[in-house]
């Protein structure tokens, strides 16, 4: 930082100061990358939004006298074995794959912030029962409880968000928690308190202030890896049912029918990984900008 | 000239480091030139920055490269450029020819690795040597700098080892190859002040007895002036002035130099105007402040604590690192909870303040931290970080607000337009500034400052001490003024108190705590001063 | 070290009780009895078929009848197949996932920390960038993705290696094992990396660098130590990922392993089946991430004599 003034003369104009938001926001401008990455989200998420409009066809829609064909003027992206529009079925494994992430990742950062921020808080022993609670879900196999709570009620949107979002809720927890607990050590939260600030305002101008830049971050991260999982499900058959689609479940057809049409497998692989692709850049970029040791001096 | 030439052990001539950073070109170093003879120690002084370290770091290929880059100069030991070299042959140089020694013995020793491991590894690449005969080598050098106990020791892992035992193990270290020049680069800096009296000692013995050079890099010209023949003074990547100590401090010819040496706090500060008073403000009894360990021990950091801080007085808190004078000050304000004792100020003893009382309390003592750069919400600016306390305690209402922050950043010596900025846009010394200008808002009665110097290079100290005498005077403030640093004490106090393991040894006026110290500690201290004698 | 490891085990006992007893009633909970979708069974039969799996007890009795086998080491028969046992099944199944895991670990291991070490080496380099990449790719390249796409390449148009079967054809091993290990070998590549850039800007290796040590022994004597700790503590939960990633592998190359048992236990509602694997697996990953802890314990001196007293 080479914008330390000397002091002059007083001038009437006040100085603009550069916040810590806009430095990153600034450095996140010149990350060529994450940006074309957020440009390319945020299209997937207009897509996703207007896909009941814009779909070429219905997601339903049958044509089987056609089969399974490679893309052509008609289809773009082909078709299935039961002559459904391929680009379709993707626009609308998108919208499902999309919405998991989403909601799911809102209900992990929901209960992961409330959890890590109390118990980094409040400290001591409660913050040590609460991470002990913590440390033995991280020891469980979620992955297969996941698939023991598909097969027992059956699968649902309902039970993916629930599940998904239980599950990546720890390392928010345990992210939440350890930057509480870093910034509670700072002395400009000891100031605070020695200036005679209640409690709440402490929380709402000096804590969560400080804390937000690595729970966007994480949650940035966080949405790739509950948009795998969710794949995976489909995947395996345990997540989205038929006639819906999402990405896995697409994969997973496409797996069976990849040695006569190649193209059932690989756009709908492709839309998944660039998708993470542009989530970890972003994700990625967003750390890079936001890094505290970047914006110190 | 080249007759004289051939005896030097060492001639840089014309060192260029600059760092290439996104952000620019920074030179680091710039057109230095020095010469070492054999068994002369050569101070580097000067302040973060000044590229001291830099300097000698380079001549050893040691600089993060890239940023760092060497553009121009030589480095002759023995006549061979070390600049030339190739990092093969500067390996064969490095820790055999030149050994060195690092500022922070807490972190400069692998925690993974016994010391005995680390010891024998400049011998066993140097020399070739057998693992047997590295081992007695290693245990004869550790029996050397005084670790007591050698052939146990050596299998232990630094962690078990004090600071001041770690710095003597990384010097057994550097001298294992019996080095021809040791670089010695702030080794004292992170120790307390009787602790660096020994290790200084140490130096001085080993480079005696083994004939070594010795380059020695500090911020301190106390400690430079103890320890060197020559002595070389940089500000900003340049040699601004180079002699022996008696021509730096009488001659000082350059201005810089001339800054440094008025930076150092001597003897007491200068007589105020206005008449003591006698009139308590804050009375402490028997406070006592622990913290469990573990579930067996217990610290008892403030340990029955009783003592006085008189209004308008300036009272200065001594003690080495864990002596507990920090959690004292905590305590006093109830940042940290005693567990027992009283604190009255104005008579009213906070430890039987309700939440409420005390958080409207608070506005009568406030704190000034250690790091400026920790101390202040990053993300708020100046003006809402002064504001806060205005707008929190009712004193000032939205019209008045602007003005009174703008009183305060006067007060300060902060300039006014920039009241929109945050703080990491601020150098230390003006963060810390801030600080202050935060302390004062409220209209304290007392502050407690912790460390509030110790952050920061000489000058900018000396300014800061200056500013807190001033505001003292100014407001009718009383302070603690927390600090390690004696010196610094004496320049600043009316009282001084000494604290040792918890434990208050000696409460005295400065001027008698400085020309007759009762307790043996505090003699001892006082001993350990690295002082400019000449 | 012993008491760490007994205090550790003491903690690791009531989580395998939780496991036990949620997986046990989550299965009571799911709506109708395992047999419902048996259609005209007459009543009689049903009877015999809930006595024969101990289901005409009281709940409460069942599940401290199962505690009791479990630690006789029985996990029952099998819903579906009433001649097998869910101990034979798992016998069957597990060493060819096990084996199946080894592989995948140790191609994770041997490709991923070499290239962290590599990329820590020479920051924002191209030998950072490279390896990096590479990682990048793993990661959002899921092991669906990933293997279908192998198995097209290498399998059927290259013809290289076959793309089904476990230990009938020779090299029928490798495609699976890479498919599994890549993504963790992504990940331990980047948390290598971060470990050791760590490391490598603390002052003791600048020490090491200062006494003329070879940039091989200061990486590989003082830094390494220190910089593979992350990927320790990360191979417990590793372990959990692979063992679920093993389903897809398994089921994509057709392997008779575990995880193709558990999914076809999925599809067919076999509740003991499911049941006994869950807490088999999951008594697993608690052992792994208990070695995890020791081996983390073991690698810092410190922490490793603070356990010893």
């Amino acid at each position: 930082m080479q914008r330390i003034t000397e002091q002059t003369a007083t001038e009437p104009v006040l100085e603009e100061g550069s916040s810590l938001t806009r430095d990153a926001m600034h450095r996140l401008f010149k990350n060529r990358l994450a940006l074309v990455s957020a440009g390319f989200l945020l299209l997937l998420i207009l897509v996703a939004l207007l896909t009941p409009w814009i779909a070429p066809y219905a997601y339903q829609d049958q044509n089987l006298l056609l089969g399974a064909s490679s893309p052509s003027a008609q289809h773009w992206l082909g078709t299935d074995t039961l002559g459904r529009d391929q680009l379709t079925r993707i626009l609308y494994g998108t919208r499902v794959s999309l919405m998991v992430g989403f909601v799911a990742t809102a209900v992990a950062l929901g209960i992961g912030v409330l959890w890590g921020a109390t118990a980094g808080y409040l400290g001591g022993r409660v913050d040590n029962a609460m991470m002990r609670i913590v440390d033995v879900l991280y020891a469980l196999p979620f992955a297969i409880f996941i698939i023991l709570l598909t097969v027992i009620f059956g699968s649902s949107m309902l039970l993916l968000f629930l599940a998904i979002g239980a599950v990546e809720w720890l390392t928010m927890a345990r992210i939440v928690r350890g930057q509480v607990l870093t910034i509670k050590r700072q002395e400009y939260i000891e100031a605070a308190i020695a200036m005679g600030l209640s409690r709440w305002r402490i929380i709402r101008r000096h804590v969560i202030p400080n804390a937000v830049g690595p729970i966007i971050v994480y949650t940035t991260l966080t949405i790739p890896s509950v948009i795998l999982l969710e794949s995976f499900l489909s995947f395996l058959g345990l997540g989205i049912q038929p006639p819906q689609s999402s990405w896995g479940s697409l994969i997973s057809d496409g797996v069976e029918n990849m040695e006569n049409y190649p193209w059932m497998l690989i756009f709908p692989a492709l839309t998944l990984s660039v998708t993470l692709f542009a989530l970890n850049f972003l994700g990625d970029g967003l750390r890079d900008a936001l890094d505290p040791r970047a914006s110190k001096d | 000239m080249n007759e004289e030439r051939s005896q030097d052990l060492l001639a840089v001539d014309n060192l260029r480091v600059c760092f290439h950073t996104r952000n620019g070109t920074t030179v680091a170093v710039d057109d230095m030139s020095f010469r070492l003879q054999p068994g002369q120690v050569l101070g580097i002084v000067g302040e973060s920055g000044s590229g001291k370290s830099v300097a000698c770091h380079s001549l050893l290929g040691l600089i993060p490269s890239p940023p760092g880059k060497v553009e121009a100069g030589s480095a002759r030991l023995k006549g061979e450029d070390l600049l030339r070299m190739s990092e093969k042959q500067l390996r064969n140089v490095r820790g055999n020819r030149i050994g060195m020694i690092f500022q922070d013995p807490m972190t400069s020793l692998n925690p993974y690795m016994k010391v005995g491991a680390q010891l024998v590894e400049p011998l066993r690449r140097h020399r070739a040597a057998s693992a047997k005969e590295a081992r007695a080598k290693a245990i004869a050098a550790l029996g050397e700098v005084g670790i007591k106990n050698p052939e146990q020791r050596i299998d232990d892992y630094p962690h078990q080892f004090s600071g001041g035992m770690r710095q003597r193990v990384m010097i057994a270290m550097a001298l294992m190859t019996e080095p021809e020049i040791l670089i010695a680069d702030e080794p004292t800096t992170a120790l307390d002040v009787t602790v660096q009296a020994q290790i200084l000692q140490l130096i001085k013995k080993i480079q005696a007895s083994h004939g070594m050079a010795v380059i020695f890099i500090t911020h301190d010209l106390a400690v430079a002036a103890d320890m060197a023949d020559h002595m070389l003074v940089m500000e900003k990547g340049v040699v601004v002035e180079q002699g022996p100590p008696e021509q730096i401090f009488k001659g000082h010819q350059h201005p810089y130099t001339k800054k440094l040496i008025d930076a150092i706090p001597t003897s007491s500060k200068p007589p105020s105007g206005a008449p003591r008073k006698l009139e308590q403000l804050v009375q402490v009894n028997h406070l006592r402040t622990s913290f469990s360990v573990d579930r067996h021990t217990q610290v008892h950091a403030v340990n029955d604590i009783t003592l006085d801080v008189r209004r308008g007085e300036i009272l200065g808190l001594v003690g080495e690192s864990g002596s507990g004078k920090s959690t004292l000050g905590r305590s006093i304000i109830r940042l940290i909870e005693s567990q027992s004792g009283e604190v009255l100020i104005d008579g009213v003893d906070l430890y039987q303040l309700g939440t409420n009382k005390l958080k409207r309390a608070r506005r009568d003592f406030q704190m000034i931290f250690q790091d400026p750069y920790a101390s202040l919400n990053p993300r708020m600016t100046v003006f809402d970080t002064l504001a806060e306390p205005l707008l929190i305690h009712g004193i000032a209402k939205r019209d008045t607000l602007t003005e009174q922050i703008n009183q305060l950043m006067d007060d300060v010596g902060l300039d006014r337009t920039s009241a929109r900025k945050y703080p990491h846009e601020f150098s230390g010394g003006q963060r810390q500034r801030i600080a202050i200008a935060r302390a004062l808002a409220p209209r304290p009665k007392l502050i407690i400052a912790d460390e509030p110097v110790s952050a920061l290079d000489v000058t900018i100290q000396a300014q800061i001490l200056k500013l807190l005498l001033k505001l003292t005077e100014k407001h009718d403030l009383t302070m603690l003024f927390i600090s390690h640093d004696l010196s610094v004490v004496r320049y600043i106090a009316d009282r001084v108190a000494v604290m040792q393991q918890g434990q208050l040894v000696e409460l005295a006026s400065t001027e008698t705590l400085f020309q007759q110290p009762q307790h043996p500690y505090t003699q001892a201290l006082l001993s350990a001063i690295p002082r400019v004698e000449l | 070290m012993l008491r760490f490891l007994c205090k550790r085990l003491a903690l690791a006992i009531p989580v395998m009780l939780v496991v036990i007893t949620i997986t046990f009633f989550l299965i009571r909970l799911a709506p109708g009895g395992p047999f419902d979708q048996e259609r005209n069974v007459p009543p009689e039969v049903m009877a015999n078929l809930h006595a024969q799996y101990n289901l005409d007890a009281p709940v409460v009795r069942q599940y401290f009848d199962y505690l009791g086998d479990l630690l006789r080491g029985d996990l029952g028969p099998s819903f579906r197949y009433t001649t097998r046992s869910v101990n034979e099944m798992i016998a069957r199944g597990f060493p060819v996932t096990m084996e199946l895991g080894l592989y995948a670990i140790l191609f994770a291991l041997l490709v991923g920390m070499p290239a962290g070490i590599i990329a820590a080496m020479r920051p924002n380099s191209l030998q950072d960038y490279v390896p990096m990449s590479a990682a990048m790719v793993g990661i959002c390249l899921p092991s669906f993705v990933l293997g279908p796409i192998l198995m097209l390449i290498f399998g059927i148009w290259l013809g290289w290696l076959p793309v089904s079967g476990w230990g009938s054809t020779p090299g029928d091993k490798i495609l699976p094992a890479i498919t599994l290990g890549s993504t963790y070998a992504a990940y331990i590549a980047r948390i290598t990396r971060g470990g050791m850039l760590e490391v490598l800007s603390q002052d003791y290796i600048r020490t090491a660098r200062a006494k003329g040590l070879s940039t091989w022994r200061v990486v590989m004597v003082h830094a390494l130590r220190g910089g593979v700790t992350p990927v320790v503590s990360y191979l417990g939960p590793a372990l959990a990922g692979l063992l679920a990633g093993s389903f897809v592998v398994e089921t994509i190359f057709q392997i008779p392993g575990l995880g193709r048992f558990y999914i076809q236990a999925a599809f067919n509602r076999d509740y003991t089946m499911i049941m006994g694997t869950t807490v088999f697996l999951a008594g697993l990953i608690i052992l792994f991430n208990l070695i995890a802890d020791v081996i983390l314990v073991w690698l810092n001196p410190r922490l490793r004599q603070e356990a010893g007293h």
